[in-house]
């Protein structure tokens, strides 16, 4: 069972979990949640359960442990004088960032051992052998754990907010282990807050008609998205990603669209199928997308593209960089030099360089994601910079922003920035990112479309025809979405006809049209990897 | 209250700060416009602003970064 997709957790996993969750009592619907989950994850990982055995009772000891010394500080401050007690703060405050430490050090200590040894190595012996020095570190092969980048994450922001006091840590041991462990989370996010989901999935409410139905489309949707276009572009991708030297920049353009709308149907459908799958079980977890190709700015696109990423960053990182006493002096000198646009730019510039670096490397342990990271750096910064300036220039050239024309405009702009980063995001090495995009902008020529080599790639005139469709209805239902019309909501209201003749459309079209079987290769969960 | 809608608005002018709710939802104040804010206020008010407390409920309007630097300024 590795995938959301598969037979075994469609078919067997899913309905046993659901019959099971709501025949057992309300108390004991939990215990059923937890066993599901780690029996999810020991049939993908097997031993490896032991990672997040370990950081569920590391957070819970680690909760407690803060609890007890914010305890402490209150009954100290309850018998202090007034003149005694910003010190008495300061002194507990030390005591509980030494512990913060601590734990936010193991879990990175550990995701870093993990996930980046064989990285680090590697780039060690490459800069011994540039060097001229005669040791070679062996790299080793690590086994990690499904889901490690997720729920490390989960973890840090638990011990975060206890640390900030937004959350009281919990004594139960259980509710914990859910909150790390809920299996159709644990695989690719999205990443959850205690506060936000923990409590409700503790609950053990039952599955009504309603989340039945409304989780049942979404996965519906889902496997729209990952089995009719995911799949279908799978082939064709992975021939002009490895052979890209054989392609003229026409193809290379082709797959690099190709790879974005690969990427946005793997991820984003299995958001849906894990929403929907929890949708089931009456609980509600945080959207991850939210329309990301209707954004105007690359900003805009990471706040509706991986947004429980994009704000775990924000929370944990940019604003914690942002509001420490350096950088807040930083912007008070910079401020009065260069003035109340550029001068708050200098550290917020610093900490975005620290959320990209982070950000790129929480992808994977390679030079393609860390450039991934530094090229949105760079591009979100020069953004903030000429903001003020674009905006006049508009103005000054009678474009109205806020209009139609330049709002399609800005979108198309957005898109490409994306697409290229996506490019070398997928590339097999920061090398093969460069030769590509140089390929794609020097040697582009659309003979290969014209000669109908393009078909011959794994992807045939239908599958394009196929995709090309899909990704019309798929916007169709984002379009109405972005203008706030609950598609699902609309769906509901019609008579049990047009209901049903929706369904079994959509049903039909999953059939026919899903790219599985043989001569079909289906795409791995991409962000599983990361 | 005087002195800190002077301060909105020298760093960031285009805005009603006697009436607006939305400044953080309406995007008017950016992170960096909130850089620049945070140590702003704590120079002027003499309090310090955690990082916690930069939620948007706390910055939406003028009225409510006032209560916040009310706030804070008692319980230090």
């Amino acid at each position: 069972m590795t995938s959301f997709f598969s037979v075994f957790y469609l078919a067997i996993f899913l309905p046993v979990m659901v019959i099971l969750y709501n025949v057992c009592p309300k108390k004991y619907r939990p215990i059923v949640l937890i066993a599901g989950s780690y029996f999810y994850f020991y049939s993908i990982s097997g031993k490896l359960l032991i990672y997040l055995l370990f950081s569920t009772m590391s957070i819970h000891h680690i909760g407690l442990w803060l609890t007890d010394i914010q305890g402490e500080r209150d009954g100290v401050l309850k018998e202090a004088a007034k003149e005694e007690k910003k010190a008495i703060k300061a002194e507990y405050l030390k005591k509980q960032r030494r512990v913060l430490f601590f734990g936010v050090m193991l879990h990175l200590g550990i995701l870093l051992v993990v996930k980046y040894t064989p990285f680090f190595a590697t780039n060690i012996n490459t800069l011994f052998d540039a060097m001229g020095i005669n040791i070679t570190l062996t790299i080793p092969k690590i086994m990690m754990p499904i889901g490690i980048s997720f729920y490390t994450l989960s973890a840090i922001s638990y011990i975060f907010d206890v640390y900030r006091e937004t959350i009281k840590a919990d004594k139960n041991i259980a509710r914990l282990a859910l909150f790390m462990s809920f299996f159709p989370h644990i695989m690719e996010g999205p990443i959850c807050r205690y506060s936000d989901t923990a409590h409700n999935l503790y609950k053990g409410e039952r599955t009504n008609y309603q989340c039945l139905t409304f989780g049942l489309q979404r996965i519906l949707f889902a496997m729209v998205k990952k089995m009719v276009v995911a799949d279908r572009l799978n082939d064709f991708i992975q021939e002009v990603f490895t052979n890209y030297s054989q392609y003229d920049g026409g193809v290379i353009l082709v797959g690099a669209v190709c790879y974005t709308i690969q990427l946005y149907m793997e991820f984003s459908g299995t958001m849906d199928i894990v929403i929907g799958t929890a949708q089931i079980f009456n609980v509600r977890l945080p959207e991850n997308f939210k329309q990301p190709f209707f954004s105007r700015t690359i900003s805009d696109f990471w706040s509706r593209w991986h947004i429980t990423l994009g704000t775990f960053f924000k929370d944990y990182i940019f604003y914690p960089l942002t509001m420490s006493k350096p950088l807040k002096k930083l912007t008070t000198k910079a401020r009065k030099r260069l003035g109340n646009h550029l001068g708050p730019m200098l550290a917020g510039a610093i900490a975005l360089f620290c959320v990209w670096l982070s950000n790129g490397l929480w992808h994977g342990a390679g030079w393609q994601y860390i450039f991934f990271g530094m090229y949105h750096f760079a591009l979100i910064l020069t953004g903030n910079i000429v903001e003020p300036y674009s905006r006049n220039l508009l103005k000054k050239l009678h474009i109205n922003k806020e209009g139609l024309p330049y709002g399609i405009f800005s979108m198309l702009r957005t898109t490409c920035l994306v697409i290229v980063g996506e490019l070398f995001f997928r590339a097999e090495g920061i090398k093969a990112g460069f030769a590509m995009f140089k390929n794609m902008v020097f040697n582009f020529s659309i003979t290969s479309v014209k000669n109908g080599q393009i078909f011959a790639l794994g992807m045939d005139k239908h599958d394009f025809l196929i995709v090309a469709i899909s990704v019309i209805i798929i916007f169709v239902v984002s379009l109405l979405k972005e203008n706030n019309i609950n598609v699902r909501g609309e769906i509901a209201k019609r008579n049990i006809f047009i209901r049903w003749a929706i369904y079994y459309a959509i049903i039909m079209f999953i059939i026919i049209f899903g790219a599985y079987g043989r001569g079909y290769t289906p795409v791995d969960p991409i962000y599983a990897n990361f | 209250m005087e002195r800190l809608i002077e301060i909105l608005e020298d760093i960031q002018p285009q805005a009603d700060y006697e009436t607006c709710t939305t400044l953080i939802d309406d995007h008017i104040l950016d992170s960096m416009s909130i850089i620049a804010l945070v140590a702003e206020l704590e120079e002027e008010f003499d309090v310090t602003i955690p990082t916690v407390e930069i939620i948007p409920a706390n910055f939406n309007s003028a009225q409510a970064m006032y209560d916040m630097i009310t706030r804070l300024q008692e319980e230090d």
